[in-house]
């Protein structure tokens, strides 16, 4: 019992006085935890309201006056008053649709023609019609049909509770909906972008972690690097075989993750909407997306490389990424939960998170070339300066030999 | 010419906290080696004795182009470690304790992989291999991992890749140390077999028997300072009775007597 109690007391003791361990273990559980949920909780409500403040483009025909009167300036609440434009609908159905399908326009509502008078003389006239157009796919154009269409279902309670004394007349006018206001692709895209980005970089940035800093503060550490660094070998040589190495095991080990994924994913999907089809993607879409792995690979097997050979032992190392990998973890949340992907050319010149946005404008079809190339490109510049700072770093002696 | 020089190096470290625990002193800098300058000739075996932390390995080091001297320079045959690392490192074998093999390779394996990197042409790797390798008995182990294998073992096979691109500067740092009589006679043969074949061979201890036997010349570092530096014999003249033994321990008293006052 005494023993047992002894070393009890050896081991918490080894835990407790390692700040390093400390902080591995008591403190980064907690804080990571903390900040994903309040960043994911921020990220979430800042879309919210900027969903809530977007502007409603609705076109109409035929709209009934009171109604158009109640939605201008309708109150909300909170001080606030409903963002609406409202212009008169004068393209033909499917151009209309077209327009819904790409954006231009959040909601359309087309009434028939003599719409109030037969609401008003609806024991003679025939039930009227309204024709809807929106596009549940995205999230503005559900926010406008929701906000607007409660209004219109409020006239519609008014005008039914105004014939009470005729219960048989109960509708009072009938809903028709509009086709091809939705791009189908860009719907069963969309689950795939909120997850796989975020999986992806960060599948890539734990297969570099869990090899670059056994490959160089390991070889540090068991003095194995030394006798690499008496052969004539260049530097630099040694520098670019690495990193080019470890980019391949993990690229090839982000592969399999993204294989893996894939082939889960019928299952997953079909507990969500039952659509899971990735045929939808070509395979220039699955080109494009390995062109951003390996741009992305190479980034991050060059800073985990830079950090290696700056520590001194495998778990310095280890402990010194740490920070990095919760940044990545907290650019792919940010990314995934956010709105739809930022097509502006600076932001792709951001490591990581430019990749992050690139890969979900892939996944619903909504990215351009120049932004793929912008994102290659500037990981290539970014590796090469990492691969500079290693070769300086492997000349010096300090950072090679330091005791 | 293959006549190595080391001109006045000097090498200073910045001590950690940590070291400065170790060593027991508030000094922020250590003078590892300091001024020191001597010649080893082809044909020769040229011995650097002194004590643990007399500043051996850093010298040894300073030659094998790892850590750059602050002042002085050395010359390797025509080339110097300061202005022609890579030059010099072509031409050098170094062996010290503090460079290990991978664990996870075998002898075969890593004596290719360092043959290539000295660009080694692939014919004379496999027919140099073969004469290394049963030379220190290595063979019959070439396809064990080097995890597996004992310390005498790990250590000849270091020898033998040390030699992988058959230079003709031959650097060991404390060659025998920690092996067994029978793997430490073998090194030290080799070491014979070098000099007969005109090659320069430094080599660093604290045995004393070690110089006695293999040295043509000497150096007695202690605490960074060239103490004592000619051939084996005029070195001992310098002794009160004629053995290297007293010579070495007067100077040891002398640098402890100097570190009291
Ligand atoms: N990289 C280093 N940083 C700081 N001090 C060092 C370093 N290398 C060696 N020293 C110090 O220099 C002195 C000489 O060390 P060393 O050359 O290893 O001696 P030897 O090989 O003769 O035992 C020692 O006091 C040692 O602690
Ligand atoms: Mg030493």
């Amino acid at each position: 019992m005494r023993n047992i109690m002894t070393i009890i007391r050896k081991e918490i003791y080894r835990v407790v006085s390692d700040m390093r361990l400390v902080v591995m273990v008591f403190l980064l559980p907690g804080l990571s935890i903390f900040l994903m949920y309040t960043l994911m909780g921020n990220v979430m409500q800042d879309q919210v309201t900027a969903i809530q403040e977007h502007q409603i483009i609705l076109y109409e025909r035929n709209m009934p006056d009171s109604l158009k009167n109640q939605l201008i300036g309708l109150d909300l609440g909170d001080d606030r008053v409903l963002n609406i434009e409202i212009h008169e609908a004068k393209d033909a159905d499917t151009v209309l649709a077209d327009r819904v399908r790409e954006g231009d326009i959040d909601l359309v509502l087309l009434f028939d023609e003599n719409f109030e008078e037969a609401i008003l003389h609806y024991q003679s006239m025939a039930l009227p019609q309204l024709k809807v157009f929106y596009n549940y796919g995205r999230q503005q154009s559900n926010f406008s049909y929701n906000q607007v269409m409660s209004v219109v279902r409020a006239y519609e309670e008014s005008v039914r509770i105004s014939r009470l004394e005729d219960p048989e007349y109960y509708f009072v006018f009938h809903t028709a909906f509009a086709e091809n206001t939705v791009d189908e692709r860009q719907m069963a895209g969309q689950g795939l972008a909120m997850l796989m980005p975020m999986l992806i970089v960060i599948f890539l940035f734990a297969g570099a972690m869990s090899i670059g800093p056994d490959a160089i503060a390991g070889e540090k550490e068991r003095n194995t690097f030394a006798t690499l660094l008496i052969t004539p070998t260049k530097r630099s040589e040694i520098a670019l075989g690495k990193v080019i190495s470890l980019s391949l095991l993990s690229l090839a080990s982000a592969i399999s993750a993204f294989i893996g994924i894939i082939l889960s994913l019928p299952n997953l999907m079909m507990l969500e909407n039952g659509a899971g089809e990735l045929n939808i993607y070509r395979f220039s879409d699955y080109l494009s997306i390995l062109f951003v792995l390996m741009a992305t690979v190479l980034l991050i097997v060059g800073l985990i490389s830079v950090i290696s050979a700056y520590a001194k032992t495998i778990k310095e190392a280890s402990m010194l990424i740490m920070p990095f990998y919760f940044i990545t973890l907290i650019v792919g949340i940010v990314t995934s939960f956010g709105a739809e992907p930022n097509q502006a050319f600076l932001v792709h010149l951001i490591p990581i998170y430019g990749a992050v946005n690139l890969l979900s404008g892939i996944f619903v079809f909504d990215w351009s070339m120049l932004n793929l190339i912008t994102v290659g490109v500037s990981s290539v510049i970014y590796t090469a300066v990492f691969v500079y700072v290693l070769n300086w770093m492997f000349n010096n002696e300090k950072i090679m030999f330091q005791k | 010419m293959n006549t190595l020089q080391v001109e006045n190096i000097r090498k200073t470290f910045r001590l950690s906290k940590k070291q400065r625990k170790i060593e027991q002193t508030d000094l922020k800098k250590k003078v590892a080696v300091d001024d020191v300058s001597f010649t080893a000739n082809p044909g020769e075996i040229f011995g650097l004795l002194g004590p643990n932390g007399a500043g051996k390995t850093t010298a040894l080091r300073c030659i094998a182009t790892l850590i750059k001297p602050d002042q002085g320079d050395v010359y390797v045959g025509d080339y110097s470690v300061l202005k022609e690392s890579s030059e010099v490192r072509k031409n050098i074998a170094f062996l010290t304790n503090e460079l290990k093999l991978e664990d996870h390779f075998t002898p075969n394996y890593l004596y290719r992989y360092f043959s290539r990197l000295h660009g080694v042409d692939e014919t004379v790797i496999e027919e140099r291999k073969e004469r290394l390798f049963k030379r220190f008995g290595i063979d019959r182990f070439a396809e064990v991992k080097v995890a597996d294998l004992s310390t005498g073992m790990k250590q000849k096979i270091s020898l033998a890749i040390s030699l992988v691109h058959d230079p003709n500067f031959i650097v060991f740092d404390e060659p025998t140390n920690g092996l067994d009589v029978l793997t430490a006679k073998t090194v030290t043969d080799y070491l014979v077999e070098m000099r007969e074949q005109g090659k320069t061979v430094i080599l660093s201890t604290h045995i004393l028997s070690v110089v006695e036997k293999l040295c043509d010349r000497v150096g007695i570092i202690i605490d960074g300072k060239l103490k004592a530096y000619d051939t084996l014999e005029n070195v001992k003249k310098q002794s009160s009775d004629g053995e290297l033994e007293t010579l070495f321990f007067d100077f040891v008293k002398e640098s402890l007597g100097e570190d009291h006052a």
